[in-house]
């Protein structure tokens, strides 16, 4: 059994510890918001937040997460920056079909908590992991900038 | 004029009796600890080869077992993805290439006709069956100092696989390299063809060290440079060498270059699972001689091996120290590489991740780039291998993987990104163009080097 702290709640998970979190994820906790893309950390579609900081979960085992608290998809509008980027998000239309998005919005929401007010080479450099094969590329930039003026 | 001709004969035969001398002593690995060393037969101490104690009493195939393990057979009588102990892996040597041969019983292909007596004169003196010579690919240069008991154990084992039918690859040798016979002359010079003499004035675990990393581990094959003639130069013992295309690193306990700032604990760690904590973690040829051969050896065995390794005096090699502080978390701060460099765009998009702006990787340590020495050095060769080859190791903890960028990414990508990994989270930028990648790809591979090779 392996216990881990997911959107405030503690979980409890029969599984072995070298099991990628994504997996535990989707099929032991049925938290289905965080896909699946590449499976090799190049794609960024399973990113969630781990003691705050971007993590692609299909490459992090459960077993070496200890007590850091994990943030999916599911959970990060509890969060102000988490809210404030899905809110730019659905003003900018931003998701074309959509796949990406998840892993998109985790990962903005974790440049703005450790960058509140970041520049395009910020935008760049934290979210050049994150594909998007409809090239929403221009709206995300954009949206993370709304959001971004709407934090204090 | 006769007197100067004279002089001038004796001291080419003095300088060349010296060289030949320094050649010779420095073809034993184990003169550095001094002290007199006695026959095995005559050793008091207590027993310092075969296997632990645990399995003495085990049957010879059994024991077998654990001793291939030791000596690390299989890594290189394995070609990638074929059957284990039939051969064909290459070895890529500046004057051609070899390929490791079938050992298993196969009496065609493999060693299913050999006598105990031919067996061992393999393994000991590097002579097949049929009397020709082996390259010296094949370590019986440190295979010497087995035991007959150890080495026909090990045969037993071998003699237990299902047999393959895998006939031997053809070398693709340049002249004069291709003479095997010229082999005699070498073997005279470079095999002492002795088996190991414990050292009366070292510990009981010292000697079980020593038996391990040179009768069976064979570490000085990559880890210890070679002289003109390809032979080890144990003057400088454990220093490092490139080998494969790999930097096989310094592991003598020199501080700066060696591992002598490591804990015994961390060079436990390191050799029993390929890693320890702040130093790395083992890919390429060292990830599979701790995934084929390190990993199985008893805790014991290991303790003896970390005992013997902090025994080979320090050897600066010229590595600069290792920065152990974490880069800035922002892509802005820390090393300037210039801004928006194609090296950095490279990293934010594959690598950034999982290793982190800072190195320090919020997935795994063995992500971490922090204090890995192969990051603080200036060469970058096993960056860029890693990057080139990736890491997919299966560890007991499990697996250890990452992806290879070979394939999808350039020579020049390849390159620009080891120089700014090794300038953001090491002790010095390296300097790698896109040539030197294509020549590292080249050491490193397992594919001949043109498909329309002519036979022989």
């Amino acid at each position: 059994m392996v216990t881990l702290t997911i959107n405030g709640q503690s979980r409890e998970v029969d599984a072995p510890g070298d099991m990628p979190l994504l997996w535990v994820l989707r099929d032991h906790l049925n938290l289905v918001g965080t896909k699946y893309g590449c499976g090799i950390a190049q794609c960024g579609v399973c990113t969630v937040h781990v003691a705050g900081k971007p993590v692609r979960s299909c490459q992090l085992a459960i077993g070496d997460v200890g007590a850091r608290a994990i943030v999916t998809i599911e959970g990060v509008a509890a969060t102000p920056n988490g809210s404030r980027v899905q809110q730019a998000w659905m003003e900018n239309a931003v998701p074309q079909c959509g796949y990406c998005q998840a892993g998109q919005i985790m990962s903005a929401t974790a440049l703005l908590d450790s960058n509140p007010h970041p520049d395009d080479s910020d935008i760049d450099a934290a979210m050049a992991g994150n594909l998007c094969r409809c090239g929403t590329y221009i709206r995300i930039r954009r949206a993370i900038k709304e959001a971004a003026a709407k934090s204090a | 004029m006769k007197k100067i001709i004279g002089i001038v004969v004796a001291i080419i035969v003095i300088v060349a009796l010296g060289f030949a001398g320094w050649l010779l002593l420095g073809r034993d690995p184990m003169s550095f600890a001094g002290g007199s060393t006695v026959a095995l037969e005559d050793y008091k101490g207590g027993d310092v080869t075969g296997v632990p104690t645990q399995l003495a009493s085990a049957d010879p195939v059994k024991r077998g077992e654990y001793l291939i393990h030791a000596a690390d057979c299989q890594a290189c009588h394995t070609a990638p993805g074929g059957a284990p102990f039939a051969g064909g892996f290459a070895f890529n040597m500046p004057f051609g290439i070899i390929y490791s041969t079938n050992i298993t019983p196969d009496k065609q292909t493999g060693i299913g006709k050999y006598t105990n007596a031919q067996f061992l004169a393999a393994v000991h003196k590097g002579i097949r069956a049929d009397g020709e010579k082996l390259y010296p690919a094949m370590p019986y240069t440190s295979y010497t100092y087995m035991t007959d008991d150890d080495a026909l154990a090990i045969k037993a084992y071998l003699f237990t696989l299902a047999p393959v039918h895998a006939p031997a690859k053809r070398d693709q040798l340049s002249w004069p390299y291709d003479q095997r016979g010229l082999m005699a002359l070498w073997n005279v010079m470079f095999n002492r063809d002795e088996r190991f003499r414990p050292n009366t004035g070292q510990s009981v675990q010292w000697n079980r060290g020593a038996y391990l990393a040179e009768a069976m581990g064979h570490c000085g094959e990559c880890h210890t440079p070679r002289n003109l003639a390809y032979g080890l130069d144990n003057h400088r013992k454990f220093a490092g060498a490139l080998t494969a295309g790999w930097r096989a690193y310094n592991i003598t306990s020199d501080k700066d270059s060696g591992i002598g700032d490591w804990s015994d604990e961390d060079v436990y760690l390191y050799l029993s699972t390929g890693h320890a904590n702040g130093h790395g973690g083992a890919a390429g040829p060292m990830g599979e001689a701790t995934d084929n051969s390190l990993s199985y050896l008893a805790p014991d065995d290991v303790h003896a091996l970390v005992a013997y390794l902090r025994s080979i005096p320090a050897h600066g090699s010229g590595l600069p120290r290792t920065v152990t502080t974490p880069a800035p978390s922002s892509h802005k701060e820390g090393v300037a590489a210039a801004p928006d460099s194609r090296g950095e765009k490279i990293f934010a998009g594959a690598c950034a991740s999982c290793h982190d702006w800072t190195g320090v990787s919020p997935v795994t340590g063995y992500a971490t780039l922090t204090g890995v020495r192969a990051v603080n050095d200036p060469s970058a060769t096993n960056v860029a291998q890693t990057v080139i080859n990736g890491v997919n190791r299966k560890t007991a903890e499990g697996k250890i993987f990452m992806p290879a960028f070979g394939e999808g990414y350039s020579d020049d990508d390849i390159a620009v990104v080891a120089n700014y990994v090794t300038a953001r989270f090491g002790a010095k930028g390296a300097q790698l163009t896109g040539k030197d990648v294509a020549n590292l790809r080249k050491q490193a591979t397992q594919k001949p080097k043109s498909q329309e090779a002519p036979d022989g």
